[in-house]
């Protein structure tokens, strides 16, 4: 018998439907259906000029839409051939990170509520304010920025934003501290988190798994530290892996990305060279093909740009981690209850508006 | 052929690396080279880490099996359809987790038969991404295992990132 | 054997409205109640005003961040269930896409009276940065009647608790009893 899990249903953070197939409690058969959020913008992109394309971008995953505006950035940059000014590089860096910790504490916020711990909700949505006061002051918005541009970022940074972000990033790590005593400390989330979901390491890799859910599996590959973008070769800092391959295993590694991303932070704030934030960008770009690669908080986002000489992409073509991540939900809930399918497809840290795009 | 061509490689692995082997990208495109002769062409270096190569579409499914198998090539990333005038084009990168490289793999098809092998079977992350393409631009794989449309309803009868479908833009 | 009367639950349902409640309701019993529950029970719908679970994209992101510590929308009675058979209030906060138009419109239907749309964010009210794409219904109110619209993109979580606060006004305005319906 197919059970309908959607499309509206409180664990469903975003609108995707879970088809299972139960024998009792136990899940015999799992088909996700997405489509939902289907708003077409690889075809609406074709009518828009480059610029005009960065706060769609930032639409894709409003959960990190810093990362998406700024793989664009990235890919169109690719196709232009321009060179970005090392300050607008380590801006971008530092508010690319302050919007991974952003986004896992939503993660974390949503997460916590799903599996009855409501306080961790209350807790961390707390203190993402701190990160969303930090983009507010930088960008003027709240969660959709439109703050790269084409050839580096629109504006520099506002006075005091070097002590406010090294104080954010240690009220972050003793913060940390504490959430990793409430939930490594409580039972019942260790019990419903270790031993579930467990999804090996051939399969991650040959399904096309990539971000927490890999490294989580044991694979050490972040394209921070493998294929490297922007100024990430002279940050230093790990890639954390985890190599029990569990949901304890993904919050375990998404816990540690935050850490990282603090020492990230200060690094990067401290060492900004002075100079220009922007260079002038041409308005047509050439016919030829771009390439753009980040390390998403998701996983690994890509977009593949095809230039035709005039101010329009002629198309546009969106790589998304979790379109990828989600096809392999079959791997992990087979032979599980139907309680355990909240903190499974919970771990993914699914964002629907990037799946569907 | 298939057979000279993979002894070949084990050979080349188990002498001493000469200089050109020292550079993972060289490593690629000399077994691509001596494995598939006549339909991989077209060879270009983008930037460090990433390899361009045209490939015809008869020879796709025994290719990815050689990468996926030989090369270590375990990991799909992303598979784009783009449409021109005369043909269509089917992007593949495909990279590596050992040796941190990006294949780009790019084979065409005539505009009146737009489709290629579904390599579903080699990667399992192409499944969705396969779905995708032929629910928005209409291009059929061989051998999929469910080729349905995923993103639009599935009574839609029209491929919406086709060139001449004018609406939505 | 006395006279046993068989019903069919449709034709039961009729026969209660027109025998008892209709009755209730068309005496002068009825109006007499309903003058004098009539402000009591307008301020118990104003002031717990139950929305669905339902997040369609970037806005709610900011609905939940108005149950958050610091904006706090539950001091205003607002507290989110997760089955439309509980809620009054829908609130849309994103593009409406063709395929998700006849679930809505499901979920609309299964929301008992008196119920109230709130359509947040530019998506919901025109379509908004995809209004002229081929997938995106350009607007809610062409297939729901909309009752309060919250600009913005993302509308922020203060507008969405000043959107609350209107629609609190707006029940006050048109106090209806609940027997009589006037």
């Amino acid at each position: 018998m197919w059970i309908n899990m959607g499309p509206q249903h409180p664990m469903t953070h975003g609108l995707w439907n879970l088809r299972i197939k139960v024998d009792g409690e136990t899940i015999v058969d799992a088909e996700p259906e997405v489509g939902y959020l289907h708003r077409g913008i690889e075809k609406l992109c074709e009518n828009r000029t480059y610029t005009q394309i960065i706060p769609i971008a930032d639409r894709l995953c409003y959960g990190s839409s810093l990362t998406w505006s700024h793989l664009y950035c990235l890919t169109v940059e690719d196709l232009m051939g321009i060179e970005v000014p090392p300050r607008a590089e380590y801006i971008r860096v530092a508010s690319i990170e302050m919007q991974r910790i952003a986004s896992h504490l939503m993660w974390l916020a949503a997460y916590a509520a799903d599996l009855g711990a409501m306080i961790g909700f209350i807790y961390t949505m707390r203190d993402r304010e701190v990160f969303i006061d930090l983009l507010q002051a930088l960008t003027g918005s709240r969660i959709t920025y439109n703050f790269p541009r084409i050839g580096g970022v629109a504006h520099d940074i506002p006075p005091n934003f070097e002590r406010d972000s090294l104080r954010a990033c240690d009220y972050m790590e003793k913060k940390l501290k504490e959430y990793e005593d409430l939930f490594d400390g409580s039972k019942v989330f260790m019990m419903r988190n270790q031993g579930v979901g467990v999804l090996r390491k051939e399969d991650a890799m040959n399904l096309g798994v990539t971000g927490p859910p890999l490294r989580g599996s044991g694979v050490k590959y972040d394209l921070r530290k493998d294929m490297p973008y922007s100024v990430y070769p002279e940050m230093d800092f790990e890639a954390a892996t985890h190599p029990d391959c569990d949901c304890y295993a993904r919050y375990r590694v998404r816990m540690d990305e935050m850490f990282e991303s603090c020492k990230i932070i200060r690094q990067a704030v401290q060492k900004m060279p002075k100079g220009k934030w922007r260079t002038v960008a041409p308005r047509n770009a050439p016919a030829g093909t771009g390439l753009g690669r980040v390390e998403d908080p998701r996983g690994e986002g890509m977009m593949y740009v095809v230039g035709d000489g005039t101010d329009r992409p002629y198309r546009l073509k969106i790589r998304s981690p979790i379109f990828v991540t989600v096809s392999a939900a079959k791997k992990m809930l087979v032979g599980y209850k139907v309680a355990d399918v909240v903190a499974i497809m919970g771990g993914l840290d699914m964002c629907i508006g990037e799946t569907d795009r | 052929m298939g057979e000279r061509g993979t002894r070949s490689l084990v050979e080349g692995m188990e002498k001493p690396a000469s200089r050109i082997d020292d550079v993972p990208e060289e490593k690629v495109i000399r077994s691509l080279l001596d494995n598939f002769p006549a339909t991989v062409t077209d060879f270009k270096k983008l930037r460090k880490g990433v390899i361009r190569a045209r490939i015809e579409r008869r020879d796709l499914y025994r290719c990815c099996k050689f990468l996926r198998d030989h090369l270590g090539f375990e990991h799909l990333s992303m598979i784009s359809a783009v449409e021109y005038d005369k043909r269509f084009e089917i992007v593949y990168h495909i990279s590596c987790y050992g040796s941190c490289l990006l294949l780009e793999l790019i084979t065409s098809t005539p505009k009146d038969d737009p489709s290629v092998d579904s390599v579903a079977s080699i990667w399992g992350g192409a499944n969705w991404q396969e779905r995708e393409s032929y629910d928005l631009m209409g291009i059929k794989f061989n051998n999929h295992p469910k080729l349905e449309r995923i993103l639009l309803p599935k009574d839609t009868l029209y491929h919406p990132l086709r060139k001449d479908f004018k609406g939505g833009g | 054997m006395g006279n046993v009367i068989v019903f069919r639950s449709k034709d039961f349902v009729k026969w209660a409205d027109g025998v008892l409640e209709g009755a209730l309701r068309r005496s002068p019993i009825g109006s007499g109640v309903d003058y004098l529950t009539k402000d009591f029970f307008n301020w118990a719908t104003r002031n717990s005003i139950y929305p669905l679970h339902f997040g369609i994209m970037c806005c709610a992101l900011e609905m939940a961040v108005a149950s958050a510590p610091r904006f706090d929308a539950q001091r205003f009675g607002i507290i989110y269930r997760s089955t439309p058979r509980q809620c009054d209030v829908l609130l849309v906060n994103g593009p409406v896409s063709k395929k998700l138009k006849p679930a809505l419109r499901r979920l609309y239907d299964q929301m008992p009276g008196p119920k109230w749309v709130i359509a947040m964010g530019e998506c919901a009210i025109s379509g908004g940065p995809f209004y002229n794409s081929y997938s995106v219904v350009p607007g809610v109110d062409q297939f729901i009647p909309v009752d309060i619209y919250i600009p913005g993109c993302p509308a922020r979580p203060e507008a969405l608790i000043d959107g609350f606060i209107k629609l609190q006004k707006l029940i006050k305005e048109n106090k209806k009893g609940l027997l009589t319906g006037k």
